[in-house]
């Protein structure tokens, strides 16, 4: 994941990146335009989930809060004070990211990971309890309605840009800025001081421990940074579907979701979650009609990918090439 | 409130505990023999309530063979899971993860599983017994109390199993030293793949007591998988004992503060009292310290 | 001595991972034999007894047992063929009695007839273990747990005992206690291979040794002979 990126690999990228740049020109499909924003969403949710989890080594399944409170706290105040969301965005992130540092503090000083996973699913569950209950301020199940829309500006070249429910491609393309932007942030992240002192901690993690190694706050940096992205794309959702219940933004459903997509995809890789977000997201619109054997397959796709394909799809090349491993400090 | 209202409440709490302490103990006995977070537990509940309700409503079966048969298919069910899928994960990298990760896929796909076999209409079994139990101002439903009883014997028929037959020891020895339980002779994967089944089975006695009281529907299985987290949590997370005492205090804790609050907020009551757990005591209340 | 040895390992290869830590091993064993594998930290001797235990997977070679080829069998089926293993710093079952450690080792079936006599021996050769009996083995001190272990070990009545550095950790006064029961248990026609980092310790009790160095046998012979020798000069010194 860190070796300078081959001249293909980066043509590959800018590859993908003009596709994607170049798509809404070739087809207004509204459908695909809609999957495809979707995607881009989890693909946020995904990266950073996978940056806290396979990246920093935290196994947190309670990442959708964040997801949760991005929506909300964008939208509430939307709602309530009146602001754009160009800025409330932001304030849903930030509201995040303070919820990423009130619940990873505590969440870092425990040591084993099934408590780990105890604490934040059972965090996750207060948030989603909780907004379901305020019925007087988010209305609870019956969902919270009339999220502000992005306002309209006027580009040179483009004309008049409206975010409206009817035309997709300036969502598209909000969310694929915010998709980059996400990216880069994680990629800067991971390049600097803080991202490469804790590679070189994730698989020495007992031996740095005992040298007195205490990588806390960079892991905490790491927390409130995903926290802050996956609330941005949280708030993005909610002011692109319009409507949010507690059960469709803070249910386990929407972490396992994540959880498949990044597990698909390849846990600890820089394109597994974006890879995993696309395949699976496809993959759920294309068994729409099946219904109920869209979550089952799901759930099967899981359980296969973790036992076959444990290092998932972008290391598929990988495994053709031996790699050297690292001796063993057991050899007596 | 009335003191035998409020009394009545704390054993309404401990009913409901030893339910939980049921469901806990199926947790806490596979985390202690294989360090395996089973995410699936409450989808356990869940089918065994329908095996339950299958045997009981659907094929007019008699309680008292409905149950017990209802909670051998959770048995083979169990040790069928464990040795198609985690059985493989063991002594790759990452198992630890990978488990979770598998077990997570298994919750979906048996919750699926069951709404397409069984429909989405919540489903209800009727009273084993009827009729209320006056001890002088308090008055508890029969059914209520057979609960505590079946779930406390089971409890206790669980301890002597552990601590008294072959097979006990060797789940015991197997929790607390694989290499050394090999050595001796005892067969691990035998014995991982039993332990599932075993905590399958207390979760399906746990479904089929409760299943009178609260409805058995596909989605059951999240909100008991969540209880039984707290349950471990407070009785240290692969105690067979603690998750007794866990579960019971959990119940009674519940019960009273639901009274202060509403019911509404008791799930927030149970996750906040775990998360202060995990934050003062991570070892659970019962547990000791690791060196 | 008879002519076929009792046990027999022959071309072990060993890898963890992709990484290879034992290389073309071979070792023999006759019955009623002590036998010691030395050799410093990180030679692999330890490596060589959870190989033939079936700890660690065997890459290549064989491991032959009274004429039987055991490579294959897994762990927990060794003690049914005969030997038992007593595992490096003791690992017992921690929060199980003493007595439920040592009725554990004759769990298996094969080996589960005449429970109560052996239990007598054993108690026998370790008579504070019988006071002790209910006491939780995790909080015992180093030396009795030790004594546990080997106690566990016997309850199968093995005909070959493997023993990971028994004398780790403990006390110079408990080592010799350890050294006159390895020397009860083989007497009583119990052969024992073990490993063990100091040569001159080790060979007060056994009948010859093998020396491990990176991984490979470099040497092999009674005491006197090894005890003389440069290369265990250069093994342990370096010079």
């Amino acid at each position: 994941m860190f070796q300078p990126l081959t001249p293909l690999k980066w043509l590959g990228i800018l590859g993908a990146i003009a596709a994607m740049l170049i798509l809404p020109a070739v087809t207004q499909d509204t459908y695909l335009l809609h999957v495809l924003i979707l995607a881009m969403v989890f693909g946020i949710f995904a990266s950073a989930w996978n940056f806290v989890t396979g990246f920093a080594g935290l196994k947190t399944f309670g990442h959708h809060a964040f997801f949760a409170l991005g929506a909300y706290g964008s939208a509430l105040i939307g709602i309530n004070l009146g602001l754009s969301p160009w800025l409330t965005i932001w304030l849903g992130g930030l509201i995040a990211a303070l919820a990423g540092l009130f619940i990873g503090l505590p969440v870092l000083r425990i040591r084993s990971m099934p408590h780990v996973a105890i604490v934040t699913l059972g965090f996750a569950e207060i948030v989603r309890i909780t907004l379901s209950n305020l019925t007087d301020i988010t209305r609870g199940e019956l969902g919270l309605w009339g999220i502000p829309a992005f306002e309209g500006f006027t580009l040179p070249v483009v004309g008049e840009v409206v975010f409206s429910p009817a035309d997709k491609v300036p969502y598209y393309y909000l969310a694929l800025a915010l998709l980059l932007l996400s990216v880069a942030v994680i990629t800067a992240l991971m390049r600097s001081k803080t991202g490469l002192s804790l590679i070189a901690m994730r698989d020495g993690e007992d031996a740095a421990e005992s040298l007195g190694v205490n990588l806390t706050r960079q892991k905490l940096q790491v927390f409130v940074v995903s926290s802050f992205l996956v609330g941005v794309a949280g708030a993005f959702y909610g002011h692109y579907i319009s409507i949010l219940t507690p059960a469709a933004v803070a249910g386990v459903d929407l972490m396992i979701l994540i959880i498949a997509m990044v597990l698909v995809g390849g846990l600890g890789t820089l394109s597994g979650p974006l890879v995993g977000a696309l395949v699976l997201t496809i993959l759920v619109e294309f068994l729409r009609d099946l219904d109920t054997f869209r979550m089952l397959v799901y759930g099967a796709i899981i359980v296969l990918s973790v036992m076959f394909l444990p290092k998932g799809l972008v290391t598929i090349g990988q495994r053709f090439r031996r790699q050297p491993q690292a001796p063993a400090t057991e050899a007596e | 409130m009335s003191i035998y209202l409020f009394i009545e409440q704390i054993i309404n709490g401990l009913i409901i505990g030893s339910t939980y302490a049921l469901i806990g103990s199926g947790i806490a006995l596979i985390y202690g023999t294989m360090r395996v977070l089973n995410l699936a537990h409450g989808e356990f509940y869940m089918l065994g309530g329908y095996f339950v309700f299958y045997l009981a409503v659907t094929m007019g079966l008699a309680p008292w063979i409905a149950i017990p048969a209802a909670v051998f298919g959770a048995f083979l069910l169990g040790m069928a899971i464990q040795r198609t899928t985690i059985h493989f994960l063991f002594g790759r990298e990452g198992w630890m993860f990978s488990t979770i990760a598998a077990t997570l896929g298994l919750s979906i796909f048996l919750q699926n599983a069951a709404l397409l076999l069984f429909g989405e209409q919540f489903q209800t079994v009727p009273y084993y017994i009827s009729g209320i139990v006056e001890l002088g101002q308090i008055r508890i439903p029969a059914q209520r109390i057979l609960i505590f009883v079946v779930a406390m014997t089971t409890i206790g028929a669980m301890t002597y199993m552990l601590k008294y037959t072959r097979l006990g020891w060797a789940i015991r020895a197997t929790s607390q030293d694989r290499d050394a339980a090999a050595v001796v002779g005892i067969p691990a994967e035998r014995i991982y793949m039993i332990t599932f089944g075993i905590a399958a089975a207390l979760g399906a006695i746990a479904a089929a007591m409760l299943a009178p009281i609260y409805s058995i529907n596909p989605w059951s299985g999240l909100p008991i998988l969540l209880k039984g987290f707290v349950v471990v949590i407070l009785g240290g997370l692969g105690s067979f004992p603690g998750a007794i005492a866990g579960g019971l205090i959990l119940g009674v804790v519940e019960a009273v503060g639901v009274q202060i609050t509403s019911s509404e907020w008791r799930d927030v009551i149970s996750f906040g009292l775990m998360i202060a757990v995990i934050w003062w005591r991570p070892w659970g209340l019962f547990g000791s310290k690791p060196s | 001595m008879s002519d076929t040895p009792m046990l027999r390992v022959e071309n072990l290869d060993v890898f963890y991972g992709s990484y290879q830590v034992l290389w073309d091993v071979g070792l023999e064993l006759g019955n009623d034999e002590v036998v010691a594998v030395l050799g410093p930290n990180g030679s692999g001797k330890s490596t060589v007894l959870k190989a033939i235990m079936g700890l660690v997977p065997i890459r290549s070679g064989r491991v032959i047992f009274e004429g039987e080829d055991l490579t294959q069998v897994p762990t927990h089926e060794m003690v049914a063929h005969g030997i038992s293993m007593v595992l490096e710093r003791r690992r017992l079952f921690t929060n199980m009695t003493v007595r439920e450690n040592i009725l554990l080792g004759a769990y298996h079936k094969s080996v589960a007839k005449d429970t109560k006599a052996r239990l007598e021996w054993v108690e026998s050769l370790f008579p504070i273990l019988a006071e002790r009996r209910d006491q939780i083995a995790g909080k015992m001190s180093g030396g009795e747990q030790q004594m546990v272990a080997i106690a566990r070990s016997l309850m199968s009545k093995p005909r070959l005992l493997l023993m990971d550095e028994p004398y780790l950790g403990l006390a110079p006064k408990i080592v010799d206690q350890i050294v006159q029961i390895i020397r009860k248990i083989n007497s009583e026609g119990i052969a024992i291979l073990f490993n063990e980092q100091n040569v001159k310790l080790s060979f007060g009790v056994s009948d010859h040794g093998y020396l491990l160095e990176g991984g490979r046998m470099v040497l092999s012979g009674t005491g006197d002979e090894m005890m003389n020798s440069d290369v265990v000069r250069r093994v342990y010194l370096g010079v």
